[in-house]
């Protein structure tokens, strides 16, 4: 794990009216505690990585309560285990990142809201939506309308997102219905407080066990029952979850004195609305707002007499709601229409961007032209507009392989390749390895999801004289890449290469464990092998080849390429995860200066009187660490290549310039750190040698 | 009593792995222990990774309790106009938050580290793909309403942790925040590991935004020779060191139709052929690889310490071309034209880790360096004093015409550059520009032929295989092995 969760897993123990500080993501963790619920699954990704990073580090407590925590194969296994809420009054939850999370889980997720609940569930997802967003640009909002989910989107505050996900249980026993909270990445990262209650041990859990199954063909997906199931939906689960809403005021109103106008956010957008609000003076600092709200904590199902009442005495109201299409919009103004509210003029993605995140500025520019005060902008188009004239364009910094990075070096291997063999298609995967498409590589042609990357690739492979590529990580071979990928692919005898990057954990998303990860804390198996499993499905052409070498993964990539082996070729290229080695490395060397041990140090350098400034090597690495600076020649101009500190030493760009016939400028320095007096006198001897 | 009409906002630009998150949570936690409502947060994701991301704090400065149990409704979003301290850990980063319109001259006070962390796009040029910094730090003085602008990375360096905590310490210096500094120290105590190290920098980062202390002074960029005189000493010198007196006499004579002209062409002239004159090749590299100056800057670069012996292990892969390039003319010509006929240039490299700071190792290259009394019967000085000479009569010919002309040319030699295909390529290239816009132009006026130079030249320094140079000259630029069809 790339972190620590120690700290944060203390705040999972805090009891009646102790005040948790902290991130809303670990909020809800502790809610979820406080909700009595007797399992907890998902799948990492952000932004919601550390709820199952937080539950993995805190057995002890979950012992205690008798909580079921597991590390999910994959979203669809998550939502499927929630399945233990059809049959049994257990409440239920898991997190995954959306709309991809979503995607890969909603074959359960349609059968879970068909069959319908006892047990409260809730399905916590991480709306990866706007800037800093890693992924296709979505709304989760479909999935919940077409399954019939609710889906809460709460006020951004601790004390609010935390009441929602109780309520959302209460919700979901209410209606017999799945919940989703959805928050968005700001969100699930906001640092704020809330004042806790204790937590509650489930009443069905690990320690407290069940006797007898249950059996209702009722709740099973077959018909008829899925026929009574649609029915069901309709005739008894909305209507009560409408209630609910309604009674509980899950949904909230603020009062202002200009009644004329109105405004309906999300709820998960309201401070956004409001600090637009007090920019244009018309709310103060603690949200007292002249322009009357109603916030939307519930996004889905829509409350149509909560929304007619608030519209009923308004002459212009303003829907926020972020992305597209615009369900809520339109919704409501089937609504007005329905109940006959024609004198309101509505009005939402005329004024507010249809497509993309709801910063600052979209909803104070959408808010400013709803009020007619599109002056209010002109300032800060001034201030863009001027630094837009003193700055011209800024160099971008998209993310990249960090220093010392296992996979850069294949891509490297590959660049070096295209330049004698030419260019080849390469079908990309999910992980950090899809920075390749970025510069300075630029490989990758399609990426089509989670472990889809050979997949995708079968139709590719066959309309090429020369054999293409697959990329996969051990994360994506994991999730479902070994059976949707490569069972696939040997069962329908296709050709191909596949490289496997076994960097030995899920990296992108904060290096969670594998079943293959080098080591394992004590709550998972050991010993799982991708190598195995390959060789059980039958993969005839299997290498392995350290990354690090470069030349050698030239030589396998070429080798895969030429063979007369018909069928699928998988190259495993292997390095363990820097973030991981690192982190591992760093106390050990620490101890060993600490006390004296000799201990060699390496790091990479540039000698700047021979780089001529060309930066081919960077063009082959991007590594963080090989960077330019000034030309101490007075002469030249260029800038020169030079390794910066933060170098790991892991040798890529030596062996670049070796793999690549770059240039002799490379050279690896090995300081020794407590010499012995043996090193002392060859040192010795060798500077009275040499000058 | 009157309350505050708005939080103060603070937005943090930072890099993947520079601490932007502990800071933002050593911000929370002094402004919580002050009694203050506050409220952080973040888009880290997969930006995590090395690449640009932010944080964004506000802070309402008036205590809870006396808010009579009314709670501020704080943004998780910036908006442009809006920001009071913006604190950008790089440079670039703060010319963004300017172009984003979070830099406003009535009211953001900037804090800003003027290194430079270079992006990739910058990096991967093949000449000097550089952001200019002083436009971001003349912008800087132009939007802010304050800017406080030092090299706060060396200053972490220096006092031996993290840019984050000097940051910290300029923002609490800066004193726009209500926190007193005892309680910025105490968050950073809270934080535990590190803390003393980080308390360092907070201070020097404190004193500094205070006033208390002066920046650190910029580091002097290296000295550029620029006047004529300037250059044709240092030519003279390393020429003669480069391979005796009767060379730098060379460069003299070769200098001499240019003395009585335009000086900028004269320095352009005298810059390149110094260059060119001292081209690269395996005894120049052998020699400067071991010389004691070079052992010291390796010790300097690594930052080894006194009395920490250094291994220094050269990567080298000499091949055809190199072991030509010493050979007598005669033997070296065929060698290489049988090697490019068979497409063999690149077929026989030797790939070498030398350990140079061994004696065997050392001795090993410096015998290559002792080749140098028979450089000029090689066969690659013949081939560069061939080409030089008709770079030379190539400007001395378009100074008569149009000084601006002589300069566009004068200024290809800098295409030829580096070692084995990034020597070819750059050859290459020139070879192309000389042969379709100077021996052979496609117009007589000079100026349009220097502007097609101009054109030219930048094309061919646009991307590595050659396609804007190609598109440029209506013509492939073939220099590329051939690639192989399986």
């Amino acid at each position: 794990m790339e972190r620590s969760f120690k700290e944060e897993v203390a705040k999972l123990r805090l009891g009646e009216g102790e005040t948790f500080h902290g991130e809303a993501i670990l909020a809800v963790t502790k809610a979820l505690l406080q909700s009595g619920v007797a399992y907890v699954g998902g799948y990492q990704g952000a932004p919601v990585s550390h709820v199952m990073d937080v539950l993995n580090d805190a057995h002890d407590i979950l012992d205690e309560l008798g909580v079921h925590v597991e590390a999910n194969a994959n979203e669809a296994g998550a939502a499927a285990m929630l399945g233990a809420s059809i049959n049994y009054p257990m409440r239920g939850a898991v997190a995954f990142k959306s709309t991809v999370g979503t995607n890969v889980a909603s074959d359960a997720l349609s059968n879970l809201a068909s069959a319908g609940v006892k047990g409260g569930t809730l399905i916590v997802i991480g709306e990866d939506y706007g800037e800093g967003a890693s992924i296709i640009q979505e709304r989760s909002h479909a999935f919940a309308m077409k399954s019939q989910i609710w889906l809460l989107d709460p006020r951004p505050n601790l004390p609010t997102i935390v009441e929602m996900v109780e309520q959302g249980f209460e919700l979901s026993e209410a209606s017999s219905t799945p919940v989703m909270l959805e928050l968005r990445i700001r969100a699930c990262h906001v640092h704020g407080s809330f004042v806790a209650r204790k937590n509650i041990a489930p009443r069905i859990s690990r320690k407290t066990f069940l006797e007898n199954p249950e059996f209702d063909y009722g709740k099973i997906c077959l018909p008829p029952s899925t026929y009574a199931q649609e029915k069901e939906k309709i005739e008894k689960r909305w209507p009560a979850a409408v209630r609910f809403v309604q009674e509980r005021k899950l949904n909230e109103v603020f009062a202002g004195d200009m009644q004329e106008l109105g405004i309906i956010c999300q709820g998960g957008l309201y401070n956004a609305v409001i600090r637009a609000m007090q920019m244009l003076g018309f709310a103060d600092a603690f949200g007292a707002s002249r322009i009357p709200i109603y916030c939307m904590n519930v996004t889905y199902p829509l409350i149509p007499e909560e929304l007619v009442e608030f519209c009923a005495d308004k002459k212009q109201v303003l829907v926020v709601e972020e992305g597209q299409p615009a369900y809520l919009e339109e919704a409501l103004l089937a609504i007005l229409r329905r109940h006959e509210v024609g004198h309101v003029k509505l009005h939402g993605k005329d004024v507010l961007p249809m497509a993309g995140e709801y910063t600052g500025e979209a909803v104070l520019t959408g808010i400013s032209k709803f009020l007619g005060k599109d002056e209010a902008l002109t300032p800060i188009k001034n201030l863009k507009d001027k630094a837009a004239r003193l700055l011209g364009g800024l160099p971008q910094r998209p993310p990249g392989f960090c220093v010392g990075c296992p996979e850069r070096p294949v891509f490297s291997a590959m660049k070096v390749l295209e330049s004698s063999m030419g260019k080849f298609h390469l079908s990309a995967d999910i992980g950090c390895h899809l920075f390749s498409t970025l510069p300075p590589f630029n490989i990758g042609n399609t990426v089509l999801g989670y472990g889809l990357g050979l997949a995708s690739n079968s139709a590719v492979h066959p309309v090429f004289g020369r054999r293409t590529l697959t990329m996969m990580g051990d994360g994506g071979f994991w999730h479902n890449g070994l059976t949707t990928g490569i069972a696939n692919t040997l069962f329908n005898r296709n050709d191909g290469i596949l490289v496997i990057m076994k960097n030995g954990y899920s990296s992108a998303t904060g290096t969670q464990e594998l079943p293959s990860s080098p080591q394992h804390s004590e709550s998972k198996a050991p010993g799982m092998s991708m190598e195995r499993a390959l060789e059980g499905l039958g993969v005839g052409w299997m290498k392995t080849v350290n990354n690090y070498d470069v030349g050698a993964t030239m030589k396998v990539l070429k080798e895969a390429m030429a063979t007369k082996q018909e069928g699928l070729k998988v190259i495993i290229a292997e390095g363990e995860c820097q973030l991981e080695r690192q982190r591992k490395l760093r106390p050990v060397v620490a101890k060993q200066l600490s006390e004296g041990k000799r201990t060699v140090r390496v790091k990479y350098g540039v000698d700047e009187d021979t780089c001529t400034g060309d930066h081919s090597c960077i063009r082959l690495s991007g590594c963080p660490t090989l960077t330019i600076k000034d030309n101490p020649d007075p002469l030249r101009r260029d800038p020169v290549a030079t390794v910066i500190d933060g170098c790991v030493g892991c040798g890529l760009c030596g062996e670049n310039a070796h793999a690549a016939v770059l240039c002799p400028s490379f050279y690896r320095a090995e300081v020794v750190q407590n010499p012995t007096w043996w090193d002392k006198l060859v040192s010795r001897i060798r500077g009275t040698a040499i000058h | 009593m009157n309350l505050p009409e708005r939080p103060i906002t603070i937005l943090i630009a930072a890099l993947g792995g520079e601490g932007g998150g502990v800071m933002a949570d050593w911000l929370m936690h002094a402004a919580t222990e002050c009694g203050y409502p506050a409220q952080a947060t973040s888009i880290p994701g997969v930006a995590q990774r090395t690449g640009a991301t932010t944080y964004y704090l506000e802070i309402y400065p008036e205590k809870r309790d006396r808010l009579g149990g009314r709670a501020p409704v704080l943004s998780l979003t910036p908006s442009p106009g809006n920001v009071d301290i913006m604190v950008a850990s790089e440079l670039v980063e703060a010319g963004r938050a300017m172009q984003n319109g979070y830099i406003d001259p009535s009211r953001t006070t900037l804090i800003a580290s003027t290194h430079r962390i270079y992006a990739t796009a910058e990096k991967m040029q093949m000449g000097d793909g550089r952001f200019d910094s002083e436009r971001v730090v003349d912008a800087a003085r132009e939007l802010a309403k304050r800017a406080v602008l030092f090299d706060m990375r060396k200053l972490a360096q220096e006092s031996g942790t993290v840019i984050n905590a000097v940051l910290f310490g300029a923002i609490a210096g800066s004193g726009v925040l209500p926190l007193p500094r005892e309680a910025c120290e105490a968050a950073i105590r809270h934080g535990g590991r590190g803390a003393e190290a980080s308390l360092r920098g907070f201070a020097a980062g404190f004193d500094i935004a205070a006033g208390a202390r002066p920046a650190p002074a910029a580091p002097v960029p290296p000295k550029r020779a620029t006047e004529l005189t300037e250059i044709l000493r240092i030519g003279k010198e390393r020429l003669e060191d480069y391979q005796g007196a009767g060379y730098a006499r060379l460069y003299e004579e070769r200098m001499q139709p240019f003395l009585a002209g335009d000086p900028k062409l004269a320095a352009e002239v005298a810059r390149h052929l110094a260059l060119w004159m001292a081209y690269e090749d395996i005894i120049r590299v052998a020699d400067l690889k071991t010389r004691a100056s070079r052992f010291e800057r390796v010790r300097r670069e690594v930052g080894a310490r006194d009395g920490e012996p250094v291994l220094v292990i050269d990567y080298l892969k000499p091949g055809v071309e190199e072991f030509a390039s010493v050979l007598p003319a005669f033997l070296g010509r065929r060698l290489v034209s049988w090697a490019e006929r068979r497409g063999k240039l690149d077929a026989y490299n030797i790939g070498m880790h030398i350990k140079t700071s061994s004696v065997l190792g050392y001795l090993l290259v410096r015998a290559l360096a002792w080749l140098k009394p028979w450089r000029p019967r090689s066969y690659r000085y013949g081939e560069e004093q061939r080409l030089i000479g008709r770079w030379l009569a190539l400007v001395s010919d378009a100074a008569a015409r149009d000084t601006a002309l002589a300069l566009e040319i004068a200024m290809c030699a800098g295409l030829i550059k580096g070692y084995g295909e990034t020597h070819r390529r750059g050859k290459a290239n020139f070879l192309a520009i000389i042969d379709a816009l100077v021996e052979n132009p496609p117009t007589s006026d000079a100026r349009e032929q220097a502007a097609a130079i101009r054109k030219a030249r930048e094309a061919a320094l646009a991307d590595p295989e050659g396609k804007a140079l190609g598109a440029t000259l209506g013509k492939p630029v073939v220099w590329l092995k051939q690639v192989a069809r399986t």
